[in-house]
């Protein structure tokens, strides 16, 4: 109960009552008897404070005396509301922006993984440097090689994918990827179950019972966390499996997946081409660090055994690829394609928020300078330098809370948005979310701001000769005060500049790829995804099921043709893997070269004409080319022009490599067809053999080329399709060109948030550079007067307004050039990539935002010139 | 109010004066004014409180619980804060007691030693 002062001064006013009472009591007149108690007394405020601070510290006073400062803070905003408001949406950008940007740089670089001893889970792969390629899986045979001699590793743990369909849970019969692990792949991972138990050694080998493992996302998501899920018997590819467990939630890799099997269910995984093949490279190795092992001597290790294991095969490790391995710790693998975005993405939300503190430090040095005439009557009243500066640090304190408090609230969505993006260079970071440390980040950026913001007006002075005369009321403006604006104003240019000169690099590469010539007839094709049927049959059954597919459906009406194949372009990711080097007659590899790698594409005939793919030369495929005909295959003009450069390719023949195992008999090329890449969106000549599936292949996917609406076809192919076979799945029906769009989204959201980005920035800036000039503009009135007077055209005032927005536009595109070269210079030093924009963003940039500043600057232009002389001259 | 560790007549004042407080309200609770009366006039006008030391004094003794204080009416009908002991005020004036005549003792033997017979 700590009395209040109120409380501390009536208690000294009773005793002094009683005290005068007293002396009046004695026979002193009223009057003297009053003047002595006041002597006795000594000084009321002294005893008061010195009560006071028996009950109050130094700091709570000084907390105190500062509420009261931000509470006279807010009064004073609220009648600059428009100011007030522009800061704080202003500041809740800057802020925003870095709290979500900051929040997925957490969770992707910084946050530990949930996998138990994260820094000695190793990630190996092998590279190929010779053919282009860094990320090579591993095949059965080389990780056995590995397994058995390297020491340094306690245990490796193996994953690959395979398409099962899956019929549980009472769903539709649909396909998912699965996948499949040995039993010693959870323990290497270190994770653990969130329910049941995850696969171990006793789930290894041919003889083992098939079982599976839901994860965590799954669980959750598509069956509502239900705890009766374990020991339930699914139907997953050719046969059935017992769901053993629930995986704990980890980072979905190498694969986002929904159910993780046993190698006992996978056919494919058990068959002498995974088991034998040493080329059948469809396994990721993950390895365990032995107890006192460090990751450079297993590196080591694993580079000298694979070394030795290529040099002891030389029939499958050709010299010309150069064959090699490389490990990481799981942790930087995950890491490191993310780490150069997001450190770009961070730079971009600070950038963001330097324009928008130097655009409020714009606005509240303009207000203050409005202000000084009040600062300089509290300063004539005795307020200390530190006073002012408290009362103009509680504003901006106000200010920016409430910017950080609006920007937090807008980090959430925002997060959202930048997680989705920024997934697609690391799945971690779909675990990113707001949490405390952001609102940590957001006070600490807000204080920072606040403090930043108190200390840019100037006081007043307190030499009396040079201090403002309270009494004129006027706005006085100083050339300090003037120049401090102008390098506000044109910092924001300058960092605009930046922004806007990177998103316009991303439009520009977005827009090439998307106005790009494919090479197909995008609009009216309609692929579906039709996989291989859950009875496992292949060979003759697949055969008569797209025979009578193709018959059906092309009967119906509004189709112009139907064609299969096993690719749908740009969305299948493994159209990289179906890649095989190939032998063609007549063309000798040079010395130390190796035969030319091509895509390998079987296709259904017609296939050509429904995807809208020209043919050059020779015959499509027919209905004869069966499987007891004549071996024929087409190719794409890239490969005639590069084998057969006289023009001869139709009835010469190619033939797989035998290092490919498939079939060694060479094929007669019947045709030539326009080149079309169905793996790159930004489209590179392409080198394409086409074979006829039914010669060889398997195909699992429709393509279907609509008269009219494609999606329009979409139920009566799904009937007609599941009419041949029930069990059969049907999938992702889409036109090439909505494929194609989906398959640009990364680019277009790239070029979005950068977009977005200059967006913001510019309209920042242009708010800056008109506030920057209104305000001079204002504070001159008198000077424009005077020219008025004496003769000046309103027309050279406007001009020379507009050229004082012209010249800080200049200014900061200069600057911004230049710290954009200096910024690029750093970038490549430190990650040794630097793609500098072409002249069209640089010029555009440049243009937008003289524009920008022009226009900006034409609104105080025009009231330069309308001064009223009278007025002005009358002013002060 | 700041203690410097060589100023020992700050100290000493300010543990006299709060055991003076404490003494006084030892028959029954009193005003802030009665009690710097009764200090002067139990003193025989010799002891004169300040005022502005009295008042902190007595607030410091009700913050560490020694003392209660609550409005009331004086003997000439005005309002008055009163203050009174409470049960730790009172141990603590034993203490005070104790100390004070331990420090008059000691002092007292050093200012007015006795005669020494030595040899």
């Amino acid at each position: 109960m700590r009395p209040d002062d109120r409380d501390l001064e009536d208690e000294i006013r009773s005793a002094l009552e009683m005290s005068i009472q007293e002396r009046i009591e004695r026979g002193e007149d009223p009057e003297s008897a009053r003047r002595a108690a006041l002597e006795e007394f000594g000084s009321i405020a002294a005893a008061r404070d010195a009560m006071h601070r028996v009950w109050y510290s130094r700091w709570f006073d000084a907390i105190l005396m500062f509420f009261q400062e931000v509470r006279i803070g807010l009064r004073s905003l609220l009648r600059t509301r428009g100011l007030a408001i522009t800061v704080v949406v202003t500041l809740a950008l800057g802020i925003g922006a870095n709290a979500a940007i900051f929040s997925v740089v957490r969770s992707v670089l910084l946050r530990p993984l949930v996998n138990r001893d994260a820094d000695r889970l190793l990630y190996i792969r092998q590279t190929a440097r010779g053919i282009g390629t860094e990320d090579l899986t591993f095949s059965m045979p080389e990780i056995g090689d590995l397994e058995s001699r390297v020491k340094s590793i306690s245990a490796f743990g193996d994953f690959s994918t395979v398409d099962f369909t899956l019929i549980a849970f009472g769903r539709e019969p649909r396909v998912v990827t699965a996948g499949v692990v040995n039993g010693s792949y959870f323990e290497v991972m270190g994770l653990r179950p969130a329910l049941g138990r995850l696969i171990n050694s006793s789930d290894d080998g041919p003889n083992a019972a098939p079982v599976a493992v839901l994860t965590h996302r799954f669980w959750t998501t598509a069956l509502h966390s239900d705890p009766a899920v374990v020991g339930k018997v699914i139907r997953l590819g050719p046969g059935n499996a017992t769901v053993v467990g629930v995986l704990e939630p980890s980072v979905p890799y190498p694969a986002e997946t929904e159910i993780i099997a046993n190698v006992v269910t996978s056919p494919h995984h058990l068959g002498a081409t995974m088991q034998k093949e040493r080329w059948h490279r469809m396994t990721e190795l993950f390895g365990r660090l032995a107890p006192g092992a460090t990751l450079e001597g297993a590196r080591a290790e694993l580079k000298a055994v694979h070394a030795s294991m290529v040099h002891a095969h030389p029939e499958s490790y050709s010299p010309g690829a150069r064959v090699g391995l490389d490990v990481k710790t799981l942790r930087d693998q995950l890491a490191s394609p993310a780490r150069t975005i997001l450190l770009l993405l961070l730079a971009a939300a600070a950038v963001v928020f330097v324009i928008a503190c130097s655009n409020v430090a714009n606005l509240i040095l303009g207000r203050s300078v409005r202000r000084e005439s009040e600062l300089a009557v509290r300063a004539a009243l005795g307020a200390s330098r530190g006073a002012l500066r408290r009362t103009l640090l509680a504003e901006s304190l106000v200010l920016c809370v409430a910017g950080a408090a609006l920007g937090l609230l807008l980090a959430r969505p925002l997060v959202a948005v930048a997680a989705r993006y920024a997934a697609r260079f690391s799945v971690r970071a779909l675990e990113a979310r707001v949490d405390g440390s952001v609102l940590w980040l957001g006070a600490g950026l807000a204080v920072a701001a606040a403090v930043l913001l108190a200390y840019v007006p100037r006081l007043p002075s307190f030499d009396q000769s040079s201090a403002p005369n309270p009494a004129a009321g006027g706005i006085r403006i100083t050339p300090g005060t003037n120049r401090r604006l102008r390098i506000f104003a044109t910092t924001q240019i300058a960092c605009s500049f930046l922004l806007l000169v990177g998103a316009g690099m991303l439009v520009a590469t977005l827009n090439a790829m998307s106005t790009a010539n494919t090479g197909y007839d995008m609009r009216q094709v309609l692929a579906v995804d039709v996989p291989p049927p859950a009875s496992g049959a292949g060979g003759e059954a697949a055969d008569k099921f797209f025979q009578e597919a193709t018959r059906r459906i092309g009967a119906l009406p509004g189709v112009d043709g139907v064609a299969s194949g096993m690719v749908v372009p740009w969305r299948d990711p493994f159209s990289a893997i179906l890649k095989f080097q190939f032998g063609f007659e007549g063309y000798q590899p040079a010395n130390g070269e190796e035969n030319p790698a091509c895509m390998f594409r079987p296709v259904s005939p017609r296939f050509f004409a429904v995807l809208g793919v020209p043919i050059v030369a020779g015959r499509d495929f027919t209905d004869h080319d069966r499987p007891d005909a004549e071996p024929v295959a087409i190719v794409s003009q890239s490969v005639a022009q590069r084998l057969f450069p006289k023009g001869e390719a139709v009835d010469r023949h190619l033939w797989l490599d035998s290092r490919t195992g498939l079939e060694p008999q060479p094929r007669r090329i019947v045709g030539v067809v326009a080149d079309a890449d169905d793996e790159n969106v930004v489209q590179v000549p392409t080198m394409t053999v086409y074979f006829p599936w039914r010669q060889l292949g398997e195909p699992s996917r429709l393509f279907v080329r609509a008269a009219s609406d494609p999606y329009a076809l979409v139920p009566a192919v799904t009937r007609i399709l599941h009419d041949i076979s029930a069990d059969q799945a049907v999938e992702r029906p889409a036109t090439l060109e909505d494929v194609r769009t989906q398959v640009l989204t990364p680019q277009r959201l790239n070029a979005f948030v950068f977009s977005a980005f200059g967006g913001i920035a510019l309209l920042i800036a242009v708010v800056g550079v008109a506030g920057v000039l209104a305000f001079s503009v204002g504070a001159r009135t008198r000077e424009f007067g005077i020219r008025l007077a004496v003769g000046c055209e309103p027309r050279q005032l406007r001009a020379r307004v507009l050229g004082e927005g012209a010249a800080i536009a200049a200014a900061g595109i200069l600057v911004g050039g230049l710290g954009g070269i200096a910024l690029a210079w750093v970038a490549s030093r430190l990650f040794g990539v630097a793609q500098m924009p072409g002249v069209l963003p640089i010029a555009g940039a440049a243009v937008l935002l003289a524009a920008a500043a022009i226009l900006a600057s034409l609104l105080p232009a025009v009231r330069a010139s309308r001064v009223d002389v009278l007025q002005a001259l009358r002013s002060e | 109010m700041t203690k410097t560790p060589d100023d020992p007549r700050l100290e000493l004042l300010q543990g006299t004066l709060d055991m003076l407080v404490l003494r006084t309200l030892q028959w029954g609770p009193r005003h802030g004014h009665g009690i710097g009366q009764a200090i002067r006039r139990q003193s025989e006008e010799l002891l004169r409180v300040e005022t502005g030391s009295l008042y902190p004094a007595l607030h410091r003794l009700v913050k560490r619980g020694w003392l209660k204080s609550e409005w009331g009416v004086s003997e000439t009908n005005q309002r008055a804060k009163f203050y009174r002991l409470t049960p730790a005020g009172r141990a603590q004036l034993i203490r005070e007691q104790d100390r004070w005549s331990q420090l008059v003792r000691a002092i007292g033997r050093i200012m007015n030693p006795a005669p020494v017979n030595e040899e």
